[in-house]
């Protein structure tokens, strides 16, 4: 939890503001205060650009520059008389009370949903700012209570608004794509948990944002349970499915294929470079439940009388992701797989070095070989990657131990109270 | 290329999700299963030994407010992606939240009560005392939903329900009269005295509880499902909710035909009850009723905590579905085990006042249900919410009736119960 500075000034509690009364530059009563609109782009702490007032009945726009002060219980106006204007919400503006308050949000510091039992705004050069998110106990008594005694409830610690992202998919005039720009400090990982907490459409709407970015969109999509990967690519085309897969590992790739409905598969995976849709469809031809559906293609493997440099250089250029790359392995002349040797070896060992040298046998498993036995070999030798070789002692491709803990850890401790879902 | 295709065809998603839906065990089953729990089969065989068939013809009216209500809570679900305490929550602020999460909690705690004394009622046709059936029952539920191997055990608790299917036999056995069974399910026949009316209201309680549409929704959005599955699950819920109805139906006329006819007019007792399957089962008639008994009591008493946990949880914005191990969500266990805990204690009580004590959950249930149904119709018929899937005009004029009468029957208890006319 961060809060300001101790200088900082009197923090305004937004459920005390609405309600209020709206008065004139006399302090007469002329309407009631319904909601402070702000746009949320740009600036890191929001300003107030208006409030939405019921005056004689009707709900009205009062615009910032008719404002005088913005206060517990009152918004006080700078002239007598006002232009009112009937409320209509503009591109980009939001609802504090009616789209943020009581809504879920995103607390990126913690990478987990929160829900905001009170907005905090303080007056900062000039403007009334957004400054926080209040998600305690404390902030949800306060709302219980009748102003009176809510507004002796002192402010407590709040979520500082930097590290807020609100959703806004629910705004009727954000509809459309939002740039969530804070989301990109978190871990793909922790993207892929919130999108899997939120509902669909907030989880929509963190994939949109994550989308201009289609690195980032790519390693979230591989971190996503297989039954979320669909909920979230159904409406996609097929081509826009091809360049999402094109960024994915290719073991993922296939998994998300494998989730598509049938008579899109073949679509899909076409429009897929030559390359990519080859290594999917190998994958694809294996049952998914064993080294040969689990395996990834994409390796690094040189001639066991190649040298140190010549590996190190292939292990540079490679795009195989660092797991896959942990070893390297060494074919024999005739292309049978020799064995393999840690990259560490690799690096520590003396310029000019042959793999033949410092390469180690290795254990191999057929494609056939079921996820138990590829487990139990991982931890019997205390493998990350085991080789998947066929009947020639050909090397096809290499099981990585992040595809096979995903698929050994026990359901219940994946996952506790889904328990609502039934079977 | 076919090879492929046609070996991983079982992990299409798509047709595991209508698997899903269309299986045994849909969100809308469990709901209306749940229905028929401690509290409903007494009050249908109350209703069949004291009145006959007179007020079959009602069943048909709650069934349609059932499937009207469950239908907008499923669907309500699978549109926003959000359970009905979250919405609460959202559209009309924390005091109403609080409000219907307080009421939900205590209606819940006493249902389940009511729950635990069935699985005590049950057991005990057995001869064995409750305070060895209680607590172990207890145990079991509790290491069920909190340690997870929940799905299995919910099949199990739903195929206890099974032997329920003896009362339609045990009613055609009976030799009821068929044309006038025909008659009350279409001839209104409505007594204007006060012990008539109160089973009258308290038929359509407990059909109608509001654990069933917030367990419900969220199990639909647990399930996630989206707005492409609404036909489909549509047509579970409406099936599910009438199915259990009529199930409920044939208890009526199950105890219509046996207890009614033989003068037997109360039902005190589970044994009472399970007299009414003896055409059926002769002197297996208890047994074959203490396992159905056993199964909805704790299919009930294993769902009530977790709507409960839930609810509050959305409320709250605690930690729910994300949440992986008991410690990382403590308040969620904690609800479950304070709710089983007390629950199992009261039930275990030696003289405990169980009818007084049902009477109050009546009566918790009853002010509780117009505002969890005034809520669901406002929400379902929100345009800005439900946009093209909210209410048509004609669904929202039959809702809102539905409410509206609901919510008249419920005060009306409410008033008779609190004024101690009952």
């Amino acid at each position: 939890m961060a809060t300001l500075a101790p200088s900082t000034p009197h923090v305004l509690h937004l459920s005390l503001v609405v309600g209020g009364a709206l008065l004139d530059d006399a302090g007469e009563r002329v309407g009631r205060v319904d909601d402070l609109i702000v746009r949320l782009e740009g600036e890191e702490y929001p300003p107030v650009s208006g409030v939405v007032a019921t005056v004689a009945g009707r709900q009205v726009f009062v615009p910032w520059a008719s404002i005088a002060e913005i206060a517990e219980g009152r918004v006080m106006l700078r002239e007598e008389r006002i232009d009112l204007q009937h409320f209509r919400r503009r591109a980009g503006e939001v609802l504090l009370r009616k789209d943020v308050l009581d809504r879920q949000l995103i607390n990126i510091d913690g990478a987990r949903l929160v829900r905001a039992n009170e907005i905090e705004l303080v007056r900062l050069d000039g403007w009334y700012r957004v400054v926080g998110v209040d998600v305690s106990f404390r902030g949800l008594v306060r709302r219980l209570l009748p102003h009176a005694f809510a507004e002796r409830i002192a402010a407590g610690e709040f979520l500082d608004w930097a590290s807020i992202e609100p959703f806004t998919g629910h705004v009727p005039t954000v509809r459309l794509r939002v740039p969530h720009p804070k989301l990109a400090r978190l871990h793909p990982a922790q993207l892929a948990d919130l999108v899997e907490a939120a509902s669909h459409r907030e989880g929509e709407e963190i994939i949109e944002a994550v989308r201009t970015d289609p690195e980032l969109e790519a390693d979230l999509f591989e971190e996503l349970e297989d039954k979320h990967q669909l909920e979230f690519v159904e409406d996609r085309s097929d081509a826009e499915i091809a360049q999402l897969l094109g960024r994915m590992e290719v073991d993922d790739a296939a998994d998300l294929v494998l989730q598509l409905p049938e008579e899109r598969r073949e679509d899909v995976v076409a429009l897929l470079s030559p390359v990519q849709a080859r290594r999917v469809r190998t994958l694809l031809g294996y049952d998914p439940a064993t080294a040969g559906g689990l395996m990834s293609p994409e390796f690094v493997c040189l001639h066991a009388e190649a040298t140190r440099e010549e590996a190190l250089e292939r292990v540079q250029q490679s795009k195989v992701h660092a797991d896959g790359v942990s070893w390297v392995f060494a074919l024999t002349a005739r292309g049978r797989l020799q064995g393999g040797v840690p990259l560490a070896d690799l690096l520590r060992a003396e310029p000019g070095t042959h793999l033949v040298e410092v390469v180690r046998s290795v254990q191999r498993v057929s494609p056939d070989a079921d996820l138990e036995e590829v487990a139990r070999l991982m931890t019997d030798f205390d493998l990350t990657v085991v080789p998947v070789v066929d009947a020639g002692e050909t090397l096809l491709g290499i099981v990585t131990v992040d595809d096979v803990l995903e698929l050994v850890l026990p359901e219940s401790w994946r996952r506790r109270f889904n328990i609502l879902g039934g079977g | 290329m076919t090879r492929f295709i046609g070996r991983l065809g079982l992990r299409n998603q798509a047709s595991i999700r209508m698997l899903a839906v269309f299986g045994v065990l849909g969100p809308g089953l469990v709901a209306a299963n749940a229905g028929n729990d401690a509290g409903g089969v007494a009050t249908y065989a109350s209703v069949g030994a004291k009145y006959g068939y007179d007020l079959l013809w009602m069943m048909v009216l709650i069934t349609v407010s059932l499937v009207v209500v469950q239908e907008m809570a499923a669907r309500m679900g699978a549109v926003t992606g959000k359970g009905l305490a979250e919405l609460i929550r959202e559209h009309y602020g924390p005091r109403w939240s609080i409000l219907s999460t307080v009421s939900v909690l205590l209606a819940n705690l006493g249902i389940c009560i009511s729950e635990f004394v069935g699985i005590s009622a049950a057991i005990g046709l057995a001869h064995v005392p409750a305070q060895v059936s209680v607590p172990v029952a207890a145990v079991v539920i509790w290491l069920l939903v909190v340690r997870g191997t929940y799905k299995i055990a919910q099949r199990v608790f739903i195929a206890m329900t099974i032997p329920f299917f003896a009362y339609p036999l045990a009613a055609i056995l009976a030799h009821p009269d068929w044309s006038a069974v025909g008659k009350a399910v279409v001839v209104p026949h409505i007594q204007f005295n006060s012990p008539y009316l109160l089973l009258f209201v308290a038929t359509a309680g407990t059909t109608i509880t509001p654990f069933m549409q917030l367990y419900l929704q969220s199990a639909v959005v647990e399930r996630g499902l989206g707005p492409e599955d609404i036909p489909a699950e549509r047509a579970e819920v409406v099936s599910a909710s009438i199915f259990a109805n009529l199930i409920a139906c044939f208890i009526i006329i199950a105890t219509g035909a046996t207890l009614y006819v033989h003068g037997e007019r109360t039902v005190s007792s589970a044994a009472d009850a399970a007299r009414a399957l003896a055409p059926l089962a002769g002197r297996f008639a208890e047994a074959l009723f203490a396992v159905g008994l056993l199964g909805a009591s704790l299919l009930a008493a294993a769902i009530l905590p977790v709507t409960a946990a839930y609810v509050i949880a959305e409320t709250f914005g605690f930690e729910k579905g994300i949440s992986r191990r008991p410690r990382e969500a403590p308040v969620f266990v904690a609800v479950i085990t304070v709710l089983i805990g007390i629950s199992a204690a009261v039930a275990m009580i030696p003289g405990v006042p169980v009818i007084k004590l049902l009477v109050l959950v009546q009566v918790v249930n009853g002010a509780l249900l117009p505002v969890t149904l005034f809520f669901v119709w406002r929400l379902a018929r929100n345009r800005e919410l439900m946009g093209s899937y909210r209410n048509g005009p004609v669904f929202d004029l039959l809702a809102g009736a539905t409410v509206a009468a609901t919510s008249a029957l419920s005060l009306v208890l409410l008033v008779v119960t609190l004024t101690g006319n009952a």
